[in-house]
């Protein structure tokens, strides 16, 4: 008897051993995860603070897998971390070059790898990755969930450029990016000077500052590298604010128009007395220069407060103002904000499991869900009307910046979406350049843009 | 008498080799020329039979025209400085024992970096805010200013080459050291005893027998050198203007940013021919040189 109740004991001892070794099944657990992203070429090691739900999710057990680009790893990672807090189901975060986001999305599809389920794509490439078969057609879906999940809420400006091709819906929009004008205030008072209206007071303002600045201090920075993301956005920051457009509404191309070369005219002159040198600085070198007190003013994307403000990378914390983009002269001018860069998110046509794909799709665009991932410095940028009046938002970028982007969206100016656009954009930007480095003048660089634009695109007609 | 098998043993014996072989080089090969006279995009190869409209488009294009002769520029000073300056450091560490372990080994560290990785490095060198040699020679007064290596046209190129040229002269120090250690000591031993003089025993005797070798070595390179990839993609994306566009850097844009596949594939089988030119013209010249030199 004794013998047995002896053993009853172990075993009861032994189970609730077994009981306190297991995982707190019941509660919720706070954990942090360690997120990584690349900040001028460093490695920037983030913690962020995850609820990893106990009960198991509806996709338990179930994988997916999304293409995402570097600058937007922290930010992809946190989602990925919520959605499998939510629902269970793991999404390997897969990180590329944005340069190279395009390719391994084709290639994907048309090799037949079928790696990625959910794609991250640069908006202007929607038309030829719809051509190219990259991207689910989500029309219907859209249709069945825009009420639920209040599509009405993106900004005008996002909603269908960078989701619609011909009438069809093949994304959502993830990230809304579009340029401000940035300024060092402590620069600008130490010269007098009043941040610029017009690109001609811009000119006088990057000249004065930088022929007193010896070499030290630069009255602008401006991005010149021959990437089209960079040069272009900065010759379409331009342009449009003189009134031109790469094309009229009936879709022909007017690249040379009179507005147009006074654009580039201005860029060129403007280059002269920037950072130095226009076209060898693309993103991480302008950020060398704006972070540590070289530059007066730069034209750049709307998370650049939080990142001057990290005083980790940055000597100029608190010393920075925002305006929106100067005019141009003559008769078509206006201001303009436009929209360089700027991602969307949808689901690979080789999807392995679509389904699950679909829910992340939903999770991304909930406005809860918005409004987290943008007060984090993730690198993503409202898509929402709501978010750009929410707190919390407020709190994380200023009121400065949320009403900046607010005002800037009244006169958004996009990019070409259409699916000959990958080959149009390399012609401008090796013709940008040339201008750039004086081998061509404006005149001259546009022409030769516009002949082979009218070629390509008389040939695909 | 033999069997039917003994007799074709050998033939059997090698034919998995040419299958491996045919898979891996003739298939592609193959593949590219087919893709070459169609208008195919990565999403939809062989969509289009075009004939020669690739190859025709290929001599209308000024840009390509620029790439190969900045692809050519670059293969051949890369190679000649790399050749005479690895040629020299050999010489310099021939009878070193202890310094010349040491050298071997630091020179082996380029070679085994990864070639993104050499290219960050040197990004991060020519930077004009916060880069090395802006830096130093600002606070040695040497550059008033700081300057854009990578964004002045005149200045890009030959910024690729000295990233090349520390890259690679590791490879043909090595080399020309081995060929170098593998001369015979009798004709030196005999011509010490005749007194000949250091100079002339280079002229006479060193540079003869090691020629053969220091050709192979450039040849090897230029090989190598015409494929330059890495370098322009990271250091200037083929900027300023078409400055450092070289022809697999521009080949690369067209296929996978573009997306023309059959146009790609029209540019490879150019540069293709254009590789086997130099190199036949190159083999042709190494004759003629041992020739003179014999």
């Amino acid at each position: 008897m004794h013998k047995k109740l002896f053993a009853i004991g172990l075993l009861t001892l032994f189970v609730l051993l077994l009981a306190a070794c297991a995982p707190g099944a019941a509660e919720p657990e706070t954990i942090e995860i360690e997120v990584t992203r690349i900040v001028e070429g460093e490695p920037e090691v983030e913690m962020i603070e995850v609820t990893v739900q106990a009960e198991p999710g509806i996709y338990q057990g179930e994988e997916i897998n999304f293409l995402t680009i570097q600058p937007h790893a922290v930010a992809s990672k946190a989602v990925a971390t919520w959605f499998e807090e939510e629902t269970g189901a793991r999404v390997n975060v897969l990180v590329v070059p944005y340069a190279n986001v395009t390719e391994k999305a084709v290639l994907d599809v048309t090799s037949g790898a079928g790696e990625y389920d959910v794609i991250e794509y640069w908006y202007p490439m929607l038309g030829s990755l719809v051509e190219n078969g990259v991207l689910t057609d989500i029309t219907d879906w859209w249709d069945e969930k825009g009420t639920e999940l209040e599509f009405d809420d993106f900004l005008p400006t996002y909603r269908d450029l960078f989701t619609e091709i011909d009438g069809s819906r093949y994304g959502v929009p993830y990230d809304g990016d579009l340029h401000l004008l940035w300024y060092n205030t402590s620069i600008l008072d130490e010269y007098g000077l009043e941040p610029p209206e017009t690109w001609d007071d811009y000119l006088t303002v990057c000249q004065t500052i930088t022929e007193g600045g010896g070499g030290e201090v630069y009255g602008c920075g401006i991005m010149g590298a021959k990437v089209p993301l960079i040069l272009i956005g900065t010759f379409i920051n331009r342009l449009g604010s003189y009134g031109g457009a790469l094309f009229d509404a009936e879709g022909n191309p007017t690249v040379n128009s009179p507005e147009a070369v006074l654009a580039l005219e201005a860029l060129v002159e403007e280059s002269e007395y920037a950072l130095p040198e226009p076209s060898a600085v693309a993103f991480d070198e302008l950020l060398g220069g704006w972070l540590t007190g070289k530059v007066g003013m730069t034209e750049f994307w709307t998370d650049l407060g939080q990142m001057t403000d990290n005083p980790e990378q940055s000597t100029i914390t608190g010393e920075w103002g925002v305006a929106p983009m100067p005019q141009g002269t003559g008769p078509g001018a206006q201001t303009v904000a436009p929209i360089n860069a700027g991602f969307g998110v949808g689901v690979s046509t080789s999807a392995q499991n679509p389904e699950v794909a679909d829910a992340f799709l939903e999770f991304v665009v909930r406005p809860d869900i918005v409004v987290r991932a943008n007060t984090i410095v993730g690198g993503l940028d409202p898509t929402r009307v709501s978010t750009l009046d929410d707190p919390d938002y407020r709190a994380h970028v200023s009121d400065s910046v949320a009403d900046a982007i607010k005002a800037a969206h009244a006169n958004a100016v996009a990019w070409p979406t259409n699916a000959q656009w990958p080959e149009l954009q390399e012609i401008l930007n090796e013709n940008l350049s040339l201008a750039l480095i004086g081998e061509k003048t404006p005149q001259q660089a546009l022409d030769d843009t516009q002949a082979d634009w009218e070629a390509i695109l008389g040939e695909a007609s | 008498m033999k069997s039917f098998l003994e007799r074709r043993a050998p033939f059997i014996m090698v034919t998995p080799t040419l299958l491996i072989l045919l898979i891996i080089a003739v298939v592609p090969l193959v593949y590219v020329v087919g893709l070459s006279f169609t208008g195919s995009t990565l999403a939809q190869p062989f969509n289009e039979f075009v004939w020669f409209k690739n190859f025709r488009d290929a001599f209308h294009d000024e840009v390509f025209g620029k790439a190969i002769v900045n692809t050519l520029v670059f293969a051949f000073s890369v190679t000649t400085i790399e050749t005479l300056l690895g040629f020299v450091l050999a010489l310099a560490f021939r009878g070193e024992q202890r310094l010349g372990g040491i050298v071997r080994t630091l020179a082996l560290i380029p070679l085994f970096t990864p070639p993104v990785a050499i290219a960050m490095i040197w990004r991060l060198i020519y930077d004009p805010n916060s880069g090395l040699i802006n830096h130093y020679f600002q606070q040695w007064g040497i550059f008033k200013n700081s300057v854009a290596f990578l964004g002045q046209p005149y200045l890009a190129m030959p910024s690729i080459m000295l990233a090349d040229i520390w890259q690679w002269t590791p490879f043909t120090f090595l080399l020309s050291l081995a060929a170098l250690q593998a001369l015979p000591k009798a004709p030196f031993e005999a011509a010490n005893v005749d007194g000949a003089s250091r100079w002339q025993i280079f002229r006479r005797l060193t540079l003869p027998l090691v020629s053969p070798m220091l050709i192979v070595i450039f040849m090897f390179r230029f090989l190598i050198a015409l494929k330059v990839f890495d370098l322009v993609f990271i250091l200037t994306y083929g900027g300023p203007g078409s400055a450092t566009n070289v022809a697999s850097f521009y080949i690369y844009r067209i296929g996978f940013t573009q997306f023309k596949t059959g146009y790609a594939a029209a540019l490879s089988i150019l540069v293709l021919l254009l590789i086997s030119v130099v190199t036949t013209i190159m083999t042709l010249g190494r004759d003629v040189i041992l020739k003179r030199l014999n």
